[in-house]
């Protein structure tokens, strides 16, 4: 295994990531918190949209359903905090898996459209349904500890987003190179033949769905208890957007590309946060230049470039593939009697 | 007469209104290799789409082994035994030729969503034993020095007898191909014959084909069934079809015969 492979480079960056909070103030703390947590919103996207093909719209809404669940699990019930997240993480993944009934019958735009008019709808539940969610203005979660360990609570939930994110990597990593994750791609690359060898669409495309949901749901409950906060606007469209372009960037269809995608566009969204109007303007460049230069994202780029990086189920390269043997100028030319 | 292997029974499709097939039948023994030919728009992709599951036909009946799998989903008829390929090339493009071929094992899997993600030994075991059949399913095809390559970058030609690997991995009793010549040079012709013949001797695959190519069709089909515009109009071995009247009429005298001297 090469030096600077997969492995490695991620191990390293798991050691940083464990040893950081040592050296860092309360607002980058916090920073790397958000990046964890957007590690695991793109991991979850990552396997709907990049390896099952299904171009949704909703995972900001089971972001919010998450930390909706958990908060207001918390608020009206009094419900203890590990309760709540996991429960709030269980309804989002229910909402995912309903959502994807619907789903198996629209495709393309027509999916995007109507994953996009559920997301719009719990926005609007979010805002108007005052009495539960308490509208525009949000509501504040209570305070978490990490008693009886002797640790604050910035520190406590960064430990636990980390202990998370690396328990569902691993986990996403070896599904997608199973079985399971061969049906994925099968479904994505050709739903026709997927089912021809077998493989039930209703039931492969309501799994991914149900996996970003939970993964989406996990990150919301982590979410409302780092801002001890929950609003509609964090759950918004843009949010979508962001989410997307963390796996654009990363790379469709790999998991580590999920990780890089989300921490390099948190690190530059936060870097830009004191030139108002920046992000807008630099997260919009970054998002076209990729799309229309580097459509394999940076882990389209380190499998080019650097040994060690090559992951099953990903390898096709887009557009720039050798002629590998002699007959096929000649056999393409054929055409049928 | 021994029982057929599968059965088709009246199938009639019509699309708004518009009759593609009429009343058809068809009855494939087991291990025999069936030609199914016809002019553009006789309907024969038709009739591999109704026995395949993916037209729901209007009317009739389609018995594999004698169970009927009419009304069955595309993917409950494929693990019933039976598996096809397509016109058009459907290999997975984002995985390599093995995983292309792993895949087709997914129906006589079992490994779930908790043995896969933690990678339990039950599943590494099943897992081995994938990539051990689809090494086979490689030398059997010939292909084994294409195993890690990305199935986009391989020859049509070569992507379609992938496809067909893919299929008989998960050891189907009948498989139907639509098509499965195009795409091949001509020299590779005989040894696309032998393999057809390789598949039915060693695998004991029953072979349904649709075939443009005329010369692949009488050199290895043991029956050949001619459709013209929705309706059977000859049945029989590849010579007598050839002699038959009625094809020369509606398919070999006026088109193919004049464009294929040789056959």
């Amino acid at each position: 295994m090469a030096l600077f492979g997969r492995r490695n480079v991620m191990l390293a960056m798991l050691v940083f990531a464990a040893v950081a909070p040592a050296f860092l103030n309360a607002y980058y703390l916090f920073v790397a918190n958000t990046i964890l947590i957007y590690v695991l919103l793109s991991i979850g996207l990552n396997i709907l949209v990049g390896y099952t093909g299904q171009l949704a719209f909703a995972n900001a809404a089971m972001f919010g359903i998450g930390a909706y669940g958990t908060g207001l699990l918390q608020v009206h019930f009094g419900w203890p905090f590990w309760l709540a997240f996991p429960s709030g993480a269980l309804i989002a993944t229910a909402v995912g898996l309903a959502i994807s009934l619907p789903a198996l019958r629209l495709r393309g735009l027509y999916l995007a459209l109507s994953t996009l008019a559920f997301a719009q709808f719990t926005q609007w539940v979010f805002l108007n349904w005052e009495a539960v969610t308490f509208g525009a203005g949000g509501f504040k979660t209570p305070p978490i500890s990490f008693a009886p360990l002797p640790i604050s609570k910035p520190f406590g939930l960064y430990y636990l987003s980390l202990i998370l994110v690396l328990a569902l990597f691993v986990l996403a990593q070896n599904l997608v190179q199973s079985r399971i994750g061969r049906a994925f791609v099968a479904v994505r690359d050709s739903d026709i033949a997927a089912e021809s060898l077998g493989i039930d669409l209703l039931r492969y495309k309501a799994l991914a769905f149900g996996i970003s949901g939970f993964y989406a749901g996990i990150a919301g409950g982590l979410y409302s208890a780092m801002l001890n906060f929950v609003s509609p606007e964090g759950y918004d469209l843009f949010q979508m957007v962001i989410q997307k372009a963390m796996i654009i960037v990363g790379g469709l269809g790999s998991v580590a590309g999920s990780v890089l995608g989300a921490g390099s566009l948190v690190f530059i969204l936060e870097a830009l946060r004191k030139v108002k109007g920046a992000q807008e303007i630099v997260f919009g460049a970054i998002l076209v230049g990729f799309i229309l230069f580097m459509p394999g994202g940076i882990i389209g780029f380190l499998k080019d470039k650097v040994r060690g990086w090559e992951e099953p189920l990903n390898r096709a390269r887009h557009g720039k593939l050798p002629l590998l043997s002699p007959t096929t100028a000649a056999e393409s030319r054929e055409v049928r009697p | 007469m021994t029982q057929a292997l599968l059965s088709v029974r009246g199938i009639s499709v019509n699309f708004g209104g518009v009759t593609v097939l009429d009343g058809i039948d068809l009855d494939v023994k087991q291990g025999e290799i069936r030609g199914l030919i016809g002019p553009n728009g006789a309907g024969k992709t038709t009739m591999l789409n109704v026995i395949s599951g993916i037209h729901a036909p209007q009317s009739g009946d389609v018995r594999l082994d004698g169970v009927s799998i009419v009304g069955r989903k595309p993917s409950a008829i494929a693990r019933l035994g039976l598996g096809r390929t397509f016109q058009t090339s459907q290999l997975f493009r984002g995985m390599t030729v093995m995983e292309n071929l792993m895949t087709g094992l997914h129906h006589r899997t079992r490994a779930g969503l908790i043995a896969a993600s933690l990678n339990l030994r039950s599943y590494r075991e099943e897992e081995e034993a994938t990539e051990e059949a689809a090494r086979e399913a490689l030398e059997f095809i010939g292909m084994s020095a294409f195993a890690d390559r990305p199935g986009s970058a391989l020859s049509f030609g070569q992507q379609r007898i992938v496809e067909i690997a893919r299929t008989l991995i998960g050891e189907p009793k009948v498989v139907l191909l639509d098509e499965p010549a195009v795409g091949l040079s001509l020299n590779r012709l005989t040894e696309f014959d032998a393999l057809l013949r390789r598949i039915r001797d060693e695998k004991g695959v029953t072979l349904i084909l649709i075939e443009h190519v005329i010369r692949l069709v009488m050199d290895v089909c043991d029956q050949v069934t001619v459709l013209s515009s929705g309706r059977r109009i000859a049945e029989g071995t590849p010579d007598v079809v050839r002699n038959d009247p009625a094809v020369i009429e509606a398919y070999l005298g006026k088109e193919l015969r004049a464009r294929h001297p040789a056959s």
